[in-house]
């Protein structure tokens, strides 16, 4: 267990920079997701923590020590990689016991460490198995187990859940916030995909290009995103996002016939200036006769039962989404008024900063 | 309207074309009534026959011829106008007071050939795995001019044995480079082909030297095939480096690293040419290996003893496959 600071760490690749100075601090005991699009350089942020990568400028610091320059076997990190990375011609026992050997362990220690592991990750049945004999899942599990059998100073999770499919990822995603809690280490998680981070981290890292977007719990990157990039990232299904035009003291204009809607927001934006309004699909209501609001025409209509998603189209606007709780009698082709409460609208200035409310 | 050049190369391609398809029409008129005949599956077989009446005659018929001359005797070229004498060749062969002692045989030079060979293969598969290893292991890191040095350690294996031979010969002869260098240092020349163990030495190391590329190629496959994220996680697991090359590397390589011992253990037993060039068999027949002594004994000595020489080929026959099978047992393993 331990705590984590990252100052003005920067990487580049030749004359690539991937990393524009990042900065972090990650208290002890905290589950942190970095989240965002491939390529965006997480698994290079991860991989810098880990010792795996040099930085080329900054430092990164585990509780107040400096380790930027020391070498991952060194820094007391254990590393689950994307691809397992299991010894092959290792059993699983095996496996785990390798880094407790190279820690000059006694076999007893070794033996109850592992064991205690197994148990856990529900591997005590197959510790004689090489990987190649094991599930995806199971090597999974096994990767972890040969991370926590360590106990190291910081977990680090490079996709891990990726190469399973759909049912056991949200199946392992459970096991990994239990183990989270029953463990207490310090984690540090990279994915892109937006569920896994609201569902596991205590704080979400949503980084873009190689600069960090945005840091925050879950609800805060919700409920208060603070660019368009963060906005169109966290939520599924996306966030709606619809060029608009300040109109009036606390009225937008979208569209190519110009609907007015009523925003919060009005100063420092002065009439005409071009924004955009945001809104999620469960925000979104249907406006009852005679109420005012935004028309679109419905294209699609999604049935789930419990649910339904309605996807509509104005002139000069994106495809809006609307999720409606229950059951619908609209139909394709069916046009249709949409109240954007004013209480859950999120508006962006042209450079995409998210504009206070009044 | 005038042509384009790619109808010109349409029009060249088309000239070229026209002979080779009107013999394939030639030659599918035939193969159709076959296949007709025989069904599509037992195609294959026809298709193999060429390649297999060349190996017959090439391979499969003088192995035979082999085996009839060593159970017989005599000078004669022409086997029947050659005695059978039964196993008498192979009890010639092996009339020998101790088998650890060449002197006790009645065909030593056989039995020194034998312990020659034994010795020449212990010393060169030895060196050979480490040497390669370590090339190999130096070759796959990340070092500058790495295709370089990778194309300088594999051009000794596209030259051929006799060049390899003659070109150390004159490096090491008598008036050679190797004893001018030592000469100007103010040394005394050696003579590195007239002292036994000099000779030994220069047969085996000019044999590394030049069949060493191929076995660091192989062993260079296996090492790259070797997942990087491995080394990594050794890393995170502080691994020291040696206990990663102990545990992860070597384990890994192990089935490039048998195919490349039963390899060159094969090629040691069959060496012949290099060392023949390079030494003659000598000083003596201190480097007499057997398949000199089965050239010797059938095509160059006063009395052309084809019976004895064929004799001791079927003998090295049976090592050779052994050994092959062994190499055909270590490759299933690899790709199990
Ligand atoms: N060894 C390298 N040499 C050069 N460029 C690299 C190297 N490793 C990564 N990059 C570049 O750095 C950027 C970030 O890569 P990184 O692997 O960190 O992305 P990521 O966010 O993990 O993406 P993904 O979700 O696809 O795994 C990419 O543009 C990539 O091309
Ligand atoms: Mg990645």
């Amino acid at each position: 267990m331990a705590q984590l600071t990252l100052s003005g760490i920067t990487k580049s690749f030749g004359t690539t920079t991937v990393i524009h100075g990042v900065d972090l601090k990650v208290e002890d005991g905290e589950f942190v997701v970095f989240v965002g699009p491939s390529g965006c350089g997480k698994s290079t942020l991860l991989r810098i923590i880990a010792g795996l990568e040099e930085v080329t400028s900054g430092m990164i610091a585990i509780d107040g020590e400096d380790v930027s320059r020391l070498p991952a076997s060194e820094r007391g990190l254990a590393m689950v990689f994307q691809s397992y990375a299991l010894y092959p011609h290792m059993s699983v026992y095996k496996n785990m016991a390798f880094a407790l050997e190279n820690m000059g362990l006694k076999t007893p220690d070794i033996d109850q460490r592992v064991r205690r592991a197994a148990t856990m990750l529900r591997l005590t049945d197959y510790l004689d198995r090489k990987p190649k004999a094991l599930s995806g899942g199971q090597r999974q599990r096994v990767a972890i187990g040969r991370a926590i059998v360590r106990d190291p100073k910081i977990f680090l999770f490079d996709e891990p859940l990726s190469n399973l499919d759909a049912e056991l990822r949200v199946a392992t995603r459970k096991e990994l916030a239990g183990l989270h809690a029953e463990l207490g280490g310090t984690m540090i998680y990279v994915t892109h995909d937006q569920v896994e981070a609201m569902t596991l981290a205590d704080r979400i890292v949503v980084l873009q290009g190689g600069r960090i977007e945005q840091i925050g719990t879950p609800l805060d990157l919700y409920n208060a995103p603070d660019n368009l990039f963060v906005a169109g990232f966290i939520g599924s299904p996306r966030m709606n996002l619809l060029p608009a035009r300040i109109s009036g003291p606390g009225t937008v204009a979208v569209g190519e016939d110009g609907q007015v809607v009523e925003t919060g927001i009005v100063a420092p934006l002065k009439p005409g200036a071009t924004v955009t309004l945001g809104i999620r699909p469960e925000h979104i209501a249907l406006a009852k006769n005679g109420e005012a609001g935004l028309t679109m025409t419905i294209d699609l209509v999604e049935r789930l039962g419990g649910e339904s998603y309605l996807y509509g189209s104005a002139p000069g606007l994106p495809q809006i989404t609307v999720r409606l709780d229950g059951q619908t009698s609209h139909g394709r082709g069916d046009s249709v008024t949409i109240r954007l409460p004013i209480a859950h609208q999120h508006v962006f200035n042209e450079a995409g900063k998210a504009m206070g409310r009044q | 309207m005038a042509t384009s050049p790619s109808t010109e190369r349409r029009t060249a391609a088309g000239l070229l074309w026209t002979p080779f398809a009107a013999l394939i029409k030639l030659i599918d008129l035939p193969m159709r009534a076959v296949q007709r005949l025989i069904g599509e599956r037992r195609m294959a077989y026809v298709f193999l026959l060429p390649n297999l009446l060349f190996f017959s005659l090439f391979v499969f018929v003088p192995l035979i011829v082999n085996v009839v001359f060593s159970v017989t005797g005599g000078a004669a070229l022409f086997p029947s106008e050659r005695p059978f004498v039964g196993t008498g060749q192979y009890a010639y062969l092996f009339d020998c007071g101790s088998f650890l002692d060449p002197n006790s045989c009645r065909e030593d030079h056989f039995w020194r050939g034998v312990a020659n060979t034994a010795r020449f293969t212990l010393f060169q598969v030895v060196a050979m795995v480490l040497f390669s290893l370590v090339t190999a292991v130096v070759l796959n890191m990340r070092i500058k001019a790495r295709g370089f040095f990778r194309a300088v350690y594999f051009f000794p294996v596209l030259l051929s044995p006799v060049v390899v031979a003659l070109t150390w010969k004159w490096i090491l002869q008598r008036d050679g480079l190797l004893n001018a260098g030592i000469t100007a240092l103010g040394g005394e020349r050696i003579l590195f082909f007239v002292d036994p163990s000099w000779a030994m030495f220069w047969a085996v190391f000019v044999s590394i030297w030049a069949h060493m590329g191929f076995y660091t190629l192989i062993l260079l496959a296996g090492l790259q095939a070797i997942p990087a994220d491995l080394y990594e996680a050794a890393e995170m697991d502080a691994t020291p480096r040696w206990r990663a090359f102990w545990c992860i590397t070597l384990p890994l390589l192990w089935p490039n690293m048998v195919v490349v011992i039963v390899l060159a253990l094969i090629k040691g037993v069959q060496t012949f040419d290099e060392v023949f060039v390079l030494t003659g068999g000598g000083p003596g027949t201190a480097t007499l290996m057997v398949v000199q002594y089965i050239y010797e004994t059938a095509f160059s000595n006063q009395v052309q003893n084809f019976g004895l020489a064929a004799a001791a080929s079927v003998v090295l026959g049976v090592v050779l496959f052994t050994l092959t099978l062994a190499q055909l047992a270590a490759s299933r393993r690899k790709d199990a």
